[in-house]
């Protein structure tokens, strides 16, 4: 039985491997972060590591150039170890989780989104109104004669000062404080508290100095990346942002993975673990650390995720969710305390989570529908959200339909061997010269390109066949400095060694290029059944609102030249970023929003695609530059009849 | 009161593919009604029987009528020319199954000598399919159409993974007809065709395999995406789903378990090669219904029912 010595940045962990055992089965038993997003099936090419020593047995490199396959390094899916083997683990496998992004507010960017989500809300009679507020109390110090203690005394104040008609109860940690408080601060307090009708909660109580704002976390768990949003109760202002890719990933790209992971002895435990501990609480961490608040003075939690998402995360199995008839274990769960899944932040905090409405659409998408303000339009209006599940929402006021379908997580630049998020280092924007060939890139952190997120994917693949360098069917036709052809296909270089910041060679592949026209062929045959089944056609739709993590934005003219949304005037198309946090936002600091939510989640019809018997047909007909039937898109060159 | 059939003919035809040249020549699809449908427009060219000969010979075991059709036929061409000498034939195909590297690996050159001679001797157009190597059919494909331009032959087939090679050696360099190869899907199917226009192929030089299975074995997909594409072209009008189709009905036919396992094995069954011929005709007679303008077959007697069943309803 080999050895297996694995050398991390963060240690050596040796295991005994079974003969037939692969290097990334073997990390796994020993909990060695390797990315491997295709959970291990030598597609996605991220599982590289260096055989430092020792005899290992692997197939040809498909993914690797034979420089690199001869100085070692090898996929940890295809390879066995033969003998004791020392096997170094680069930096870069361990990067999914160090890919913190906290947001600059500064630019107001950031917070427009926000901003403008607020604004329709108000105007829809939903305005900011979380019932929380901060209070200062004075009492009457005690003295004989007065003996009230310490909480009926501050219990008093508060009824007074709000005029409601109960007593509100002082939770034990607060009691805890009264004492030396009240005395520290000659009976004067700092309250915050939440009204909620004739009553109040206390949810802390604060030195009279203390100008902390009361602070709420709304947090979106993607399949991919974790974003949150930390604000102030009482206004709905953003004090921070942050994001991270999920810890989940090396378990696999898609949500069918993680439930096949779950599934094996320990999988539950070790799933809610890379989400929580190695993910949300760092991600908590980084907007503490980004506002000046302490995590526990974050007093409302609202979180939204895909049905797998939230089933994970509170360590529920998931695994009838993939299994006729798919029935989950919940849509709604009841608000928890966060601490119960192991994030500690203020002691009465609770957590609620956007109800799912099917095993394939999920909270995600109800709280994307409230942003959107889908259901107060006219309509029939659509939202679009890319992620790793494309979920669709089409409707207006009258009625609501959804439907999901696999797009793979190529948006957020996963199964393409050159995507990232989009962090620091991405490639989000790009054109392609039509003579030279060269391309120009806008690169978030205006640093030299180490990769390329979803919106850059997009920009280049259509750049690539509107230079007439790939075909229909994302072939490459055309040959030139950029186009490098081997045994296993073409490939556009992005970057040569010397331009990009990992320094070795970046390069948009046709496996990735199939990859990414798979994903966009799912989007919009999706689309088209969904308006097709009640039927409508695309050019009713009246706003398009396309929402996803895919970058700070996409270019909408680019997604429709690759046929990816429907052929309609750009004027009908906004990009309203993470609509699913923006929802989340909004259920925090919003009663009313809150209430409009659960309102939507019980209207909204899933419509189950697999079971539509015209949605294959369909799938293959998109999978095609722009479509197979090019009269879809009469504005796109090349694709008339 | 007598009845009037309500007819059901189409404005824009299936495109007209010329194959052959000089006496040798036929014209592929031209028709504008639904398959088969003679009854709903006058003139209506009649679907093709084309006849298979392998450059590997003839199997004999089992089939004695196949093998005493063949007898002393040791060549390609004389193969060719006795496949042409059947009622019913309209063309004959020279498949090159010998040049599969897996298989007899015959060198491009010994392929191009005995196509050659088969082309001159054959009375009737030629068609050409290779050995489904792609690298191997790219390669014997461009020798073919180099050897014998000016012959005007229809090479089956293109691929997504060598259209270009194919489409630029065969079509546009040589001047052959090209099929382009699908496997029983209509978008893949359209998308070829676009891809190959672009690449500067004319419609006029391209017909559609769109693959087969044999009756019984999924031919409802067969069956629908025949249908399909018919209906796109005369319907819609479809210019990327108007070109005519060609069906190789002979290798499924004779590769299922009915044409295959022996009378010994199987006595209940009957005699081998009858089956075989029930199975190659059945299919044939399916896609012909579906919308296939011209079926290749193997089997002398296949060919003689399949003619009888096209003249009946012609």
């Amino acid at each position: 039985m080999p050895e297996i010595t694995f050398q991390t940045g963060e240690g050596v962990t040796r295991i005994f491997a079974a003969p037939d055992e692969t290097l990334l089965a073997a990390a796994r038993k020993a909990n060695v972060a390797i990315d491997a997003p295709c959970s291990g099936n030598g597609v996605c090419g991220k599982c590289r590591v260096c055989i430092l020593s020792g005899e290992t047995k692997a197939p040809a490199p498909k993914h690797l150039t034979k420089e690199e396959f001869e100085q070692g390094w090898r996929l940890a899916c295809e390879t066995t170890a033969q003998t004791d083997c020392v096997v170094d683990v680069p930096d870069i496998a361990s990067a999914y989780r160090s890919r913190m992004k906290t947001a600059d507010l500064s630019s107001g960017e950031e917070l427009e989104l926000f901003r403008s989500v607020g604004a329709a809300l108000a105007e829809a009679g939903l305005g900011v109104d979380s019932g929380v507020s901060v209070i200062e109390v004075k009492m009457d110090e005690p003295v004989a004669g007065d003996g009230l203690p310490d909480n009926e005394r501050l219990a008093r104040a508060v009824q007074d000062a709000l005029g409601i008609e109960d007593e509100p109860e002082i939770p034990l940690f607060c009691m805890v404080k009264l004492p030396a408080l009240m005395r520290e601060s000659g009976y004067r307090v700092k309250c915050v508290v939440r009204e909620n009708g004739g009553r109040a909660d206390i949810l802390d109580v604060l030195p009279p100095d203390d100008d902390t704002p009361p602070a709420g976390l709304a947090v979106d768990i993607g399949t991919t990346t974790v974003a949150a949003v930390l604000c102030d109760l009482r206004d709905g202002g953003i004090l921070a942002k942050a994001s991270s890719g999920n810890g989940q990933i090396r378990y696999g790209a898609d949500v069918i993975n993680r439930i096949v992971e779950q599934g094996r002895p320990g999988g539950v435990a070790r799933l809610q673990d890379a989400v929580i501990r190695e993910t949300l609480i760092p991600v908590i961490e980084a907007v503490c650390a980004g506002s000046g608040v302490p995590a526990q003075r974050i007093y409302r939690v609202s979180l939204a995720g895909n049905t797998t998402m939230e089933h994970l995360l509170l360590g529920v199995c998931a695994e009838y969710l993939r299994t006729e008839p798919y029935v989950p274990a919940f849509f709604a769960a009841a608000p928890l305390d966060p601490a119960e899944i192991g994030v500690r932040l203020a002691p009465d905090c609770v957590m609620t989570l956007a109800p799912n409405i099917g095993s394939y659409v999920g909270g995600d998408i109800t709280s994307g529908a409230l942003a959107s303000m889908i259901w107060d339009s006219d309509g029939p209006d659509m939202l679009i959200d890319l992620g790793t599940n494309g979920e669709i929402v089409f409707g207006g006021r009258e009625f609501l339909m959804s439907c999901a379908c696999s797009a793979g997580p190529a948006f957020e630049g996963g199964d393409i061997s050159c995507g990232m998020r989009a962090t620091d280092g991405a490639i989000e924007k790009a054109s392609i010269d039509p003579e030279s060939m060269e391309p120009i890139f806008g690169v978030i952190g205006d640093t030299a390109p180490v990769g390329v997120c979803g919106s850059g994917i997009i920009d280049v693949i259509a750049g690539l066949f509107e230079c007439g360098i790939i075909n229909g069917k994302g072939r490459f036709v055309r040959d030139g400095r950029r186009v490098v052809r081997d045994e296993f296909g073409a490939g556009y270089v992005l970057a040569f060694e010397d331009e990009s910041g990992t320094g070795r060679r970046l390069i948009l592949n046709e496996t990735d290029i199939d990859s990414f026209i798979r994903a966009k062929g799912a989007v919009f045959s999706a689309i088209m059944t969904l308006i097709s089944s009640l039927g409508f056609a695309a050019s009713d739709l009246n706003r398009i609102s396309v929402a996803g993590g895919i970058g700070s934005g996409i270019n909408i003219a680019n997604a429709i030249k690759i046929g990816m949304l429907p052929d309609l005037p750009l004027d009908r198309y906004r990009y309203i970023g993470n609509s699913s946090l923006t929802g989340m936002w909004a259920h925090l600091v919003s009663r009313p929003a809150a209430e409009k939510l659960a309102e939507i989640s019980s209207a909204m019809t899933y419509i189950e695609l697999s079971t539509e018997p015209g949605y294959m047909d369909a799938f293959v007909a998109a999978c095609f530059l722009p479509h197979t039937d090019g009269s879809l898109f009469p504005s796109v060159q090349g694709g008339a009849k | 009161m007598s009845f009037e059939p309500k007819l059901r003919a189409y404005t824009a035809p299936v495109f007209s593919v010329e194959v052959g040249s000089g006496e040798r020549k036929l014209t592929l699809g031209g028709e504008s009604v639904q398959p088969l449908c003679f009854f709903d427009k006058p003139d209506q060219p009649a679907p093709l029987i084309g006849v298979e000969v392998s450059d590997v010979g003839f199997e004999a075991e089992g089939l004695p009528e196949l093998a005493a059709f063949y007898e002393g036929a040791d060549t390609l061409a004389a193969r060719a020319v006795k496949a042409a000498s059947l009622p019913g034939a309209s063309f004959v195909c020279l498949h090159f199954e010998g040049a599969d590297p897996a298989g007899a690996n015959k060198s491009v050159e010994d392929c191009v000598a005995e196509a050659k001679e088969a082309v001159a001797a054959c009375p009737l157009p030629v068609v050409i399919a290779g050995c489904k190597n792609i690298e191997k059919d790219t390669a014997l494909f461009t020798a073919l159409a180099e050897a014998l331009t000016g012959e005007n032959l229809l090479f089956l087939s293109a691929r997504e993974e060598d259209y270009k090679a194919m489409g630029a050696a065969v079509a546009l360099a040589y001047g052959h007809k090209l099929g382009a190869e699908s496997a029983v899907d209509i978008n893949l199917a359209k998308q070829l065709n676009v891809v190959l226009t672009q690449l500067g192929v004319p419609s006029a030089s391209i017909v559609m395999n769109l693959g087969a299975a044999a009756a019984g074995y999924g031919f409802e997909y067969v069956a629908s995406t025949l249908d399909r594409v018919r209906s796109a072209a005369l319907e819609q009008q479809d210019g990327m789903l108007r070109m005519p189709v060609v069906t190789i009905v002979s290798a499924e036919a004779w590769s299922v378990k009915e044409a295959l396992v022996s009378e010994e094995d199987m006595p209940e069954w009957g005699p081998r090669e009858q089956r075989g011929i029930q199975m190659e005709a059945v299919t044939a007679a399916a896609c012909l219904a579906s919308g296939s303008d011209a079926v290749i077959l193997r089997h002398p007697v296949s060919v003689e029912k399949t003619a009888a069943f096209i003249a009946a309803l012609m």
